[in-house]
């Protein structure tokens, strides 16, 4: 009964995910159970987002590939300590990013970019692409990469708290409750880091926010 | 197409494009392989024994701040309960003055271990020597003497015999039996007594100065007694000191030099200049 009042204060926000956050526990059980095979579920469906965070975090994808196994990795050798008052969700996110949140301190002054190229088969980033631009073929091609360096520029000028911020809220979609209980902060002090988080980008990208 | 959209770009609408920033399809065979391999090598190799340190340090760590001040708490009454507790162990200063107990110092000490192959005596710290001089006191009499630098306690259990064997053993005696003598310390109560103790007994052994006019008759003491207040000594109080008796019998042979002149002009001798 604790565990799932828990649970319903950290998805208070989203309750589609309570459905989801059930069928992870029952996994979760499995696992502890012994079912190792189990675990594969659980990478099959949070590699994707797992990835995405820690790749919008270091801006690296090479680093963000080894973060993210080594985070689940974590999360499976510390199954057995999983007791259910949080989602699995929630759980493997926090590993996710603390582990991110370690190497970026260990290697604050070695940081470059290796960024994967932007799928413009998704609906919402060509409307974007479109809106900005008029041209085709190679110019097209040559703004939208400027434009993502720009972009991933002004992420890593941002510390390491408001960027983790930004990245749930905005490309994860998290809501304010659930990266409270992912950063370990209150609810206002993830809504402050955010508003001071955009004002940054907002200095930093002003040149395509005219266009 | 730019002016076809009347859309404002936002910076959300920028952060979102970062959505699209995904690995291609063949990436997720390659990382599912690599943490199938992990997962595997996790199974088989167990944690080292660090690692549950390290959690345990982390755990730890989140109560620095009660431990800390229970720390500190501890330290503070251990400390006041020492202090506390530690007075009674300690001579008193007033016992000291009154039974002339005489608390060793680190030479005596030393020079006692000159002794101590002989009398196999051991050397003890200077608090263990308060000590043991504080429950001897009763027992040996505390025989003090004063030297030139310090105070010493003569060693009064040590047999004569056994200082005998040493080289110095003459030497030891002498003195030892110089220290065991009961002489009379005239200094004893005068040392530790107050200033109003030890001014009496100065003056009381103090000789009377010798007055070579102290037999005067009547009238010169009355003449003296009559003049004394006028003497500056006599303002310092009622008590005569030394200063005033010599200033005063001074003053007064003086007058009796004048007077004996005078009386002897005018009633015997007669002393004529004739030119």
């Amino acid at each position: 009964m604790n565990a799932s009042k828990a649970l319903e204060k950290t998805l208070v926000a989203s309750p589609e995910r309570k459905l989801e956050a059930d069928a992870d526990l029952d996994i979760v059980r499995k696992v502890q159970a012994g079912d190792v095979a189990a675990f594969d579920k659980l990478i099959l469906k949070y590699r994707e987002r797992v990835l995405g965070i820690i790749y919008n975090m270091t801006s690296n994808r090479e680093d963000a590939a080894d973060l993210a196994q080594d985070a689940f990795i974590k999360a499976f050798q510390s199954i057995n300590r999983f007791q259910g008052q949080a989602s699995f969700f929630t759980w493997l996110y926090r590993i996710a990013v603390n582990s991110t949140v370690t190497h970026l301190r260990k290697n604050r002054l070695r940081s470059f970019f290796s960024l994967e190229s932007v799928r413009e088969d998704d609906p919402v980033s060509k409307e974007l692409v479109d809106a900005l631009t008029d041209k085709t073929g190679v110019g097209r091609d040559t703004f939208v990469r400027e434009l993502q360096e720009k972009l991933n520029d002004a992420m890593q000028k941002l510390s390491i708290n408001h960027r983790t911020v930004v990245t749930l809220f905005e490309i994860d979609g998290l809501s304010h409750q659930e990266i409270a209980e992912v950063m370990d902060c209150s609810v206002g002090t993830v809504r402050s880091r955010l508003h001071y988080a955009k004002q940054l980008l907002q200095a930093e990208l002003q040149p395509y926010l005219q266009k | 197409m730019k002016q076809d959209t009347e859309r404002k770009i936002t910076v959300e609408d920028l952060i979102r494009l970062k959505r699209a920033e995904r690995p291609p399809a063949e990436f997720w065979a390659t990382f599912e392989a690599e943490i199938r391999s992990k997962q595997l090598s996790a199974i088989v190799n167990k944690r080292p024994w660090w690692h549950g340190l390290a959690r345990a340090s982390a755990i730890v760590s989140r109560y620095q701040l009660p431990f800390g001040a229970a720390a500190a708490v501890a330290l503070t009454w251990a400390g006041v309960h020492y202090y506390s507790a530690s007075p009674s162990r300690v001579i008193p200063v007033a016992a000291v003055r009154s039974e002339a107990k005489v608390v060793v110092s680190a030479p005596v000490a030393a020079a006692q271990l000159a002794v101590a192959p002989v009398v196999e005596r051991t050397v003890r710290t200077r608090e263990e020597t308060e000590v043991g001089i504080q429950e001897a006191a009763p027992v040996h009499e505390a025989v003090v003497t004063a030297t030139a630098s310090h105070l010493s306690k003569a060693p009064s259990d040590i047999p004569y015999d056994a200082i005998a064997k040493s080289p110095f053993g003459d030497g030891i005696a002498v003195s030892l039996a110089d220290y065991r003598e009961p002489a009379a310390d005239p200094s004893r109560r005068s040392v530790f007594g107050t200033d109003r103790d030890f001014e009496p007994s100065i003056a009381v052994s103090r000789q009377a100065p010798s007055d070579p006019l102290a037999r005067m008759d009547p009238a010169e003491e009355r003449r003296s007694r009559l003049l004394a207040p006028a003497l500056p000594a006599y303002a310092s109080g009622s008590r005569s000191s030394l200063a005033g008796d010599w200033m005063k019998a001074r003053a007064s042979s003086d007058e009796r030099m004048y007077e004996s002149m005078d009386r002897g002009s005018s009633d015997r001798m007669l002393v004529g200049f004739r030119f």
